[in-house]
């Protein structure tokens, strides 16, 4: 696994394996999103691209994005899903790695947010009461 | 004079909610089978329960990390993932029980069939976890439990040789006619009743749900440290109370009815009914914890967004999951399965599955990045480790035992 420093006023060097991997991700209201189940590695110059590429051997590689959904299974199991059904969160997103990484936008705007979405419309927001607060009187 | 009413509050609810269909039901077989030779391992139960519901209640209060989160970022996707499948399981099988016991308890107050009861059981606990604030559900559910003293006082009723009672319990002194490995397999039971997984589970995510921070702690270690140990005193209560009147007359529990034997004979209609009315609201308090706990598991291990507190349509996930499993612990139960028999098994598997649960927290517990200034002390760790021994033999033993000696017969 690889060490990202993140330049600033002082370098802070992030363990991939202690201190990303399986952590969880908050977006920017503190509700759960997901966990970190992989990263992605993408050449350094390509990485804010719409198409980032691995790097090349040798060549300078940076954290493209949070890995998340089938990837679970692959990495239990082996393989690796293909491309096109990774779900990413990008990790120009992420505001601040502490016990959890936090993001800077509301999960509602995040692609891997469609199945908790598709549940609330389809089904938990339609039965009666499903959009009562609970912490309000009743 | 309010924070006062809270603490005693806290610890009220604390020893309601400590006894569940799995306390209930092995106390008494245990107190009917062997008297009071096994009360030494309620005591060790309660200390280890104590020590780690403190902990973990203590991590999610600095750090808001539940504990399954903390399992699936110190084990990895792997062994958390072992971990998940054991304690989901364990705990459908817990929560089938509680449900179980509540249609069981209705079933003494009514004489309606159970299986009539277990629908409208399921119902009930859903619409409460749908609907109901969780400070409320637990505060109404713990404060009904504590009828649950009823065993108490049926126990003072019966006016028992004390001084036989004590010379069971030191030394402890198993009768002759049980052979050694039963008292081993029952010992292990007994355990795992009292330190159940899910009881971390909901403690820690409760505390989440409850928006503890440092501040709370204090109020956390009162109502845990006070409210178990007294909740353990109920434990003993069922388990004496089966020792002086089923034990002598060779009776061997096999259904809620003979649990409550003891408390019909020595106080009558009345106590019977303060008892059953205290069965049903610990088993419905201990049903929506293990459904929650099913919730905070899942959800906790691939992240979702869970919790009470939040709107059912923004936690969808994890209420479409308490509901599937409510539905799954109905479905078993309409089998005809005896709830009693599926209590007996869920204790033992608990025993099991303990290792994985505690060692995580008390790792984070450690963890200055999670806890800075509030990691466990040295005393807390050499208890801990102390713990960590008996928890890996536990579940080392139990199936060996279960199989050696017939699941106990």
């Amino acid at each position: 696994m690889s060490r990202e420093s993140s330049s600033g006023a002082g370098v802070r060097v992030v363990d991939a394996r202690l201190h990303l991997l399986s952590r969880q991700v908050l977006d920017v209201d503190g509700e759960p999103v997901t966990t970190v189940d992989d990263l992605e590695l993408v050449a350094a110059d390509a990485r804010d691209d719409d198409a980032p590429r691995d790097a090349a051997p040798g060549e300078p590689a940076e954290l493209g994005a949070i890995l998340t959904g089938p990837v679970l299974v692959t990495r239990l199991l082996g393989g690796r899903p293909p491309a096109s059904r990774w779900e990413r969160v990008p990790w120009r997103d992420v505001g601040h790695v502490g016990t959890a990484l936090e993001l800077t936008v509301r999960a509602d705007s995040l692609d891997v947010h469609w199945p908790e979405g598709w549940l609330r419309e389809h089904v938990v927001g339609r039965i009666p009461g499903g959009r009562h607060d609970p912490e309000e009187a009743s | 004079m309010k924070k006062l009413l809270g603490v005693a509050l806290g610890i009220l609810t604390a020893i309601g909610g400590f006894v569940d269909i799995g306390d209930l039901v092995t106390n008494a077989v245990v107190g009917s089978r062997f008297g009071l030779s096994l009360v030494w391992v309620v005591v060790v139960g309660v200390v280890g329960i104590c020590l780690f519901a403190s902990m973990s209640g203590r991590v999610a209060a600095v750090s808001g990390r539940a504990t399954f989160e903390i399992i699936r970022e110190r084990l990895g996707p792997r062994a958390a993932g072992a971990n998940l499948a054991a304690s989901f399981a364990i705990n459908l099988l817990t929560l089938t029980a509680e449900v179980g016991g509540i249609a069981l308890a209705l079933h003494l107050a009514s004489s309606v069939e159970p299986r009539l009861w277990i629908p409208v059981a399921a119902l009930a606990v859903w619409l409460v976890l749908w609907r109901v604030k969780f400070e409320v559900m637990e505060n109404v559910a713990g404060l009904l439990g504590l009828l649950l003293v009823g065993f108490g006082v049926a126990l003072f009723l019966l006016g028992p040789d004390w001084g036989e009672l004590v010379r069971q319990a030191v030394p402890p002194s198993p009768p002759a006619t049980e052979h050694v490995a039963t008292y081993w397999y029952y010992a292990v039971a007994l355990f795992g009743a009292a330190m159940t997984p899910y009881e971390v589970f909901f403690f820690s995510s409760g505390a989440v749900e409850e928006g503890w921070t440092a501040k709370d702690l204090a109020q956390n270690r009162v109502n845990v440290l006070v409210g178990f140990p007294l909740g353990g005193l109920l434990s003993v209560a069922i388990a004496a109370c089966a020792a002086v009147v089923l034990l002598p007359a060779g009776i061997e529990v096999s259904s809620l009815s003979q649990i409550v034997l003891p408390v019909a004979q020595a106080g009558g209609t009345l106590l019977l009914a303060v008892v059953i009315v205290g069965i049903v609201a610990a088993t419905f308090g201990a049903a929506l914890e293990t459904a929650l706990s099913s919730g905070y598991t899942l959800a906790q291990y691939l992240g979702w967004s869970w919790g009470k507190f939040r709107r059912p349509a923004r936690a969808a996930r994890f209420h479409l999951t308490m509901v599937v499993a409510l539905l799954l612990a109905v479905g078993i139960l309409m089998t005809s399965v005896d709830p009693v028999t599926v209590t007996e098994m869920s204790v033992v598997f608990s025993a099991v599955a303990l290792p994985l649960t505690y060692v995580p927290i008390l790792l984070v517990a450690n963890d200055p990045e999670y806890m800075g200034e509030h990691v466990n002390g040295r005393v807390t760790n050499a208890l801990g480790m102390v713990y960590l021994v008996i928890v890996v033999v536990a579940a080392v033993a139990a199936i060996p035992l279960m199989i050696a000696t017939g699941a106990g017969s």
